[in-house]
């Protein structure tokens, strides 16, 4: 009689581990879960902003730097109106120096300038993207811009700036980012510069406004 | 029944709940966060390396998840509030030895990095936890032990 009792108590555990496994996996997949905080460097827009945008971004990803324009220029527009935080998501399978580019840009950022070293780095993708040795070009564009460039390479090879490059491509994978740039905009997905300026043309709509 | 016999299921149902229910949102937060996040909190106690820290992280919020889930719909009770207070209890000593140590903790990892407390308060936090886990492990009001009728 024990035996019955226990075996059906056992079912019932296994119908509510099996249900709240696949709950928690759909979850997942359809991005529900808390995005973890980004840096002060690359957040940018007010807090409380009724655009709230997350950018999974390579720095040596060509539509990358396109979108990058179009978001640059949306927030010149939209200013007050969108909060928005970069994340790191270097293809490293296919551009061998991204890694490298997200940790110093996130360095050049504790150094104040990580508006400006990203940009630069968007704009010479194509001297360093591919290049066979590390590029020279990363210590060029931070003494262009009067970065500390020793302080800056101790800083990129430091754990703490590895690991905060890493989670971003974490939670990248975790919430099923496969290419570059993705967004994720007020929750909803765009996967690059097309589907990002197809959100944008709607902003006005969503902000009530008529610009 | 009485009315203390009552006061007494009434309360073991509610502390079911309440551990159950903080076990059940300790687990989803994280499970739901990169593992390499809370992998990296559990480093931090200097306890393990780097490798098995990150298949604890991949483990433990769904171990988590199952055994708050268990606890407060009450089946297996006792054997669940028995694996709980267990689970506690190894945490508690992650905790003390951390704050012996005096190690630079930013995030203890209990509720993923949604927000972290002091040790201290965490510590504090999981004895009462502890504390209440004495009436869940009685509480049958509600449970499915008792619909089964199992006495477990």
């Amino acid at each position: 009689m024990t035996i019955a009792k226990n075996g059906r108590l056992a079912l019932l555990a296994f119908a509510l581990i099996f249900i709240s496994t696949l709950s928690v996996l759909l979850a997942r997949r359809l991005n529900m879960g808390p995005m973890s905080p980004v840096p002060a460097w690359r957040t940018f827009g007010p807090e409380n902003a009724a655009i709230q945008i997350y950018e999974f971004t390579d720095f040596a990803c060509p539509a990358c730097r396109g979108a990058s324009e179009t978001l640059t220029e949306t927030l010149r527009v939209y200013g007050g109106d969108i909060r928005l935080r970069f994340k790191h998501y270097p293809l490293i399978h296919i551009h061998p120096w991204s890694m490298h580019a997200a940790a110093y840009s996130d360095c050049a950022g504790e150094q104040g300038k990580f508006t400006e070293y990203a940009e630069l780095l968007f704009a010479t993708q194509e001297n360093w993207g591919e290049a066979k040795e590390e590029p020279a070009i990363f210590g060029e564009l931070a003494l262009k811009l009067k970065l500390d460039w020793p302080k800056m390479q101790a800083c990129a090879n430091s754990p703490e700036a590895i690991r905060r490059v890493k989670l971003d491509m974490a939670e990248g994978d975790l919430k099923g980012v496969n290419a570059t740039p993705t967004f994720f905009i007020n929750g909803k997905r765009s996967v690059g510069g097309g589907q990002l300026l197809d959100k944008v043309r709607n902003f006005d709509n969503l902000l009530g406004k008529k610009r | 029944m009485n009315e203390r016999t009552n006061f007494k299921e009434i309360l073991g149902l509610l502390a079911r709940l309440a551990v159950g229910g903080v076990f059940v949102y300790s687990g989803v937060i994280k499970a739901m966060s990169p593992a390499e996040e809370f992998a990296y909190a559990i480093e931090s106690y200097k306890v393990i390396g780097a490798g098995p820290a990150l298949w604890a992280a991949y483990a433990v919020p769904w171990i988590e998840l199952y055994a708050g889930l268990l606890l407060a719909f009450g089946i297996f009770t006792r054997r669940s509030a028995l694996f709980i207070a267990a689970m506690l209890v190894f945490f508690e000593l992650l905790l003390g030895q951390a704050w012996l140590r005096h190690l630079p903790i930013t995030s203890c990892g209990c509720f993923g990095s949604a927000g972290s407390n002091s040790i201290g308060r965490e510590f504090m936090q999981n004895l009462a936890l502890l504390v209440l886990l004495w009436p869940a492990a009685r509480s049958r009001r509600l449970s499915a032990d008792e619909t089964v009728g199992a006495d477990v």
